[in-house]
């Protein structure tokens, strides 16, 4: 048991540092899969049919394609056809963009679950299609993809290990816990705090989220 | 084309009821192979040795990506090199197939601990702290330590890494020592050193530091590449043996003392690594003992 501490003691410094990579990857990542996501979504269900198209594009490309291999063809591919890319901006790009597509999946199918009748309505009544979206429908979507979007952000979380993991090799928790176990080579108690830093992470949003749906629940 | 069907139904069995062996362990007594050639010594059933012997295989953990020690050949499927020769030499010693499996820097030591390998032939440099995990046989062969750089790179010495990206795999023992030849350079860890070597292409990084044959390996892959020829670490590689058996131990290094007094040694350094050196650098047998190696990386602390 005390190997437990003292392995945690002494690697304090690297597991701290690569705690706070995962988190600035993990919020980074988490700002442009929204922002993606959100346009994406609107894409997807705007009444112009070629903006379906094209959205559907982007979310069949990003989800069908593993992280992993989207890692490799930016952080490897990409400066090979002469686009410079950094660790940073390959983990957060690929991160965000992959997470992105299936936020935007979550979002417009939020959006549909809004009864149709709500939007014949609004617009019967005279609002116009971005007021509709923006008054009715989106307040409505929104607490039914609360949950939705928290499970995506927690699999957000533990998919930004790819990039510590990967060819990429930026030193987040993983990495770094990595390089203590080939250091230390005890692979329990190093790997045992790494899943307790990913389990602070995933804890904390997960509190996050019961909040939120608590906050926006329709009573009953 | 039913021929074909059946035989691989067959050969699934197979594979089936030797991976089922394995896993029951001792209590399966037909073994299989009867391979008695006249030299192959029997061992007592409780020693590895009669273990191996029984199971009539023996799975050796080696570089799949690491040119000329370990290499997977993509042309003909094979896994071959300096390790591999090696590995099949003391199957032959026992009398049994040589099985291989990939073992990285990072996950040899595991795999040989949990039991998935019998040896580690993998460019493993002797340790102190490595030989806390597993036992070394005798040094099989002396490496040096290298800097690999992209031709027209202004990296010149062991100084010039401070500040550039340098990549090597988790696992070696080079993390530690750029960490303190060079204190500022920006280390970047990765599992394999054919990623190494797609990053250095690629421009990701700046240098890739490790030992020199595997270093040469990639400038006959890439002779845009270029070693600085510095040599500044010497790295004994030894054959990674269970933790505390003794008669394992004594056993391999039997082996490893008659294939180099054989000339089996030099014949499989001509083929392996001496085409790809010059002339001044042919080296001979490793004349560094296992205690001399153990000191060179002693534990920190």
């Amino acid at each position: 048991m005390s190997e437990f501490w003292e392995v945690l003691q002494e690697h304090l410094p690297e597991f701290s540092s690569g705690l706070w990579v995962t988190i600035r990857l993990v919020v980074a990542s988490f700002l442009i899969a929204m922002t993606v996501g959100t346009l994406v979504a609107a894409m997807r269900i705007a009444p112009l049919r070629w903006l379906n198209w094209l959205g559907g594009i982007y979310v069949e490309a990003f989800r069908n394609v593993p992280l992993l291999v989207l890692l490799i063809i930016a952080f490897s591919g990409l400066p090979r056809a002469g686009v410079p890319i950094d660790q940073w901006q390959a983990g957060i790009a690929c991160l965000g963009l992959y997470t992105a597509a299936y936020i935007a999946e979550a979002l417009r199918s939020g959006v549909f679950a809004v009864g149709k009748g709500q939007i014949e309505a609004a617009l019967s009544l005279g609002l116009t299609y971005p007021r509709t979206m923006r008054k009715i429908i989106l307040p409505q979507a929104a607490r039914t993809v609360i949950p939705a979007l928290g499970s995506l952000v927690l699999a957000m979380i533990k998919n930004s290990a790819i990039v510590g993991g990967s060819i990429v090799a930026l030193s987040d928790l993983l990495n770094q816990a990595r390089e203590v176990n080939s250091d230390t080579g005890q692979y329990n108690e190093v790997f045992f705090w790494a899943a307790v830093g990913f389990l602070l992470l995933t804890l904390t949003v997960t509190l996050l989220i019961r909040y939120l749906e608590r906050r926006f629940e329709i009573r009953r | 084309m039913n021929g074909t069907h059946w035989r691989l139904i067959a050969v699934a069995m197979v594979v089936f009821v030797s991976v089922l062996a394995v896993a029951c362990g001792d209590d399966e007594d037909d073994g299989g192979e009867e391979t008695t050639a006249t030299e192959v010594e029997q061992f007592p059933a409780d020693t590895t040795m009669g273990k191996i012997q029984e199971a009539g295989e023996i799975t050796i953990g080696v570089k799949y990506d690491v040119p000329p020690f370990g290499l997977n050949n993509p042309q003909t499927g094979e896994v071959e090199g300096f390790d591999v020769d090696l590995g099949t030499y003391i199957a032959e010693k026992l009398g049994v197939e040589v099985q291989t499996r990939e073992a990285t820097s990072d996950n040899r030591i595991p795999l040989l601990v949990d039991g998935t390998i019998d040896l580690i032939l993998s460019t493993m440099t002797i340790t102190e702290e490595r030989d806390l995990e597993v036992d070394f046989s005798e040094p099989y062969y002396v490496a040096n330590g290298d800097v690999l750089v992209p031709e027209g790179s202004d990296i010149q010495s062991l100084d010039d890494l401070n500040g550039k990206r340098v990549c090597t795999a988790l696992g070696s023992t080079y993390a530690d020592t750029i960490e303190k030849e060079a204190p500022q350079a920006e280390l970047r860890l990765v599992d394999l050193y054919s990623e190494c070597f797609d990053l250095v292409q690629a421009g990701q990084v700046d240098a890739v530091s490790t030992d020199n044959v595997i270093l040469t390996g990639m400038v006959i892959q890439d002779p845009t590449l270029q070693l600085l020829g510095l040599d500044y670490t010497t790295e004994p590689y030894g054959i990674g043996i269970p933790e505390g058996d003794t008669e394992m131990k004594q056993f391999v290094d039997d082996t490893l003392a008659e294939y180099i007094d054989s000339g089996t040694w030099q014949e499989a350094y001509d083929e392996w690594v001496g085409q790809y050196v010059a002339e001044d650098q042919q080296q001979g047998p490793p004349d560094i003992t296992l205690d001399e190696a153990i000191a060179l990386f002693p534990l920190e602390k």
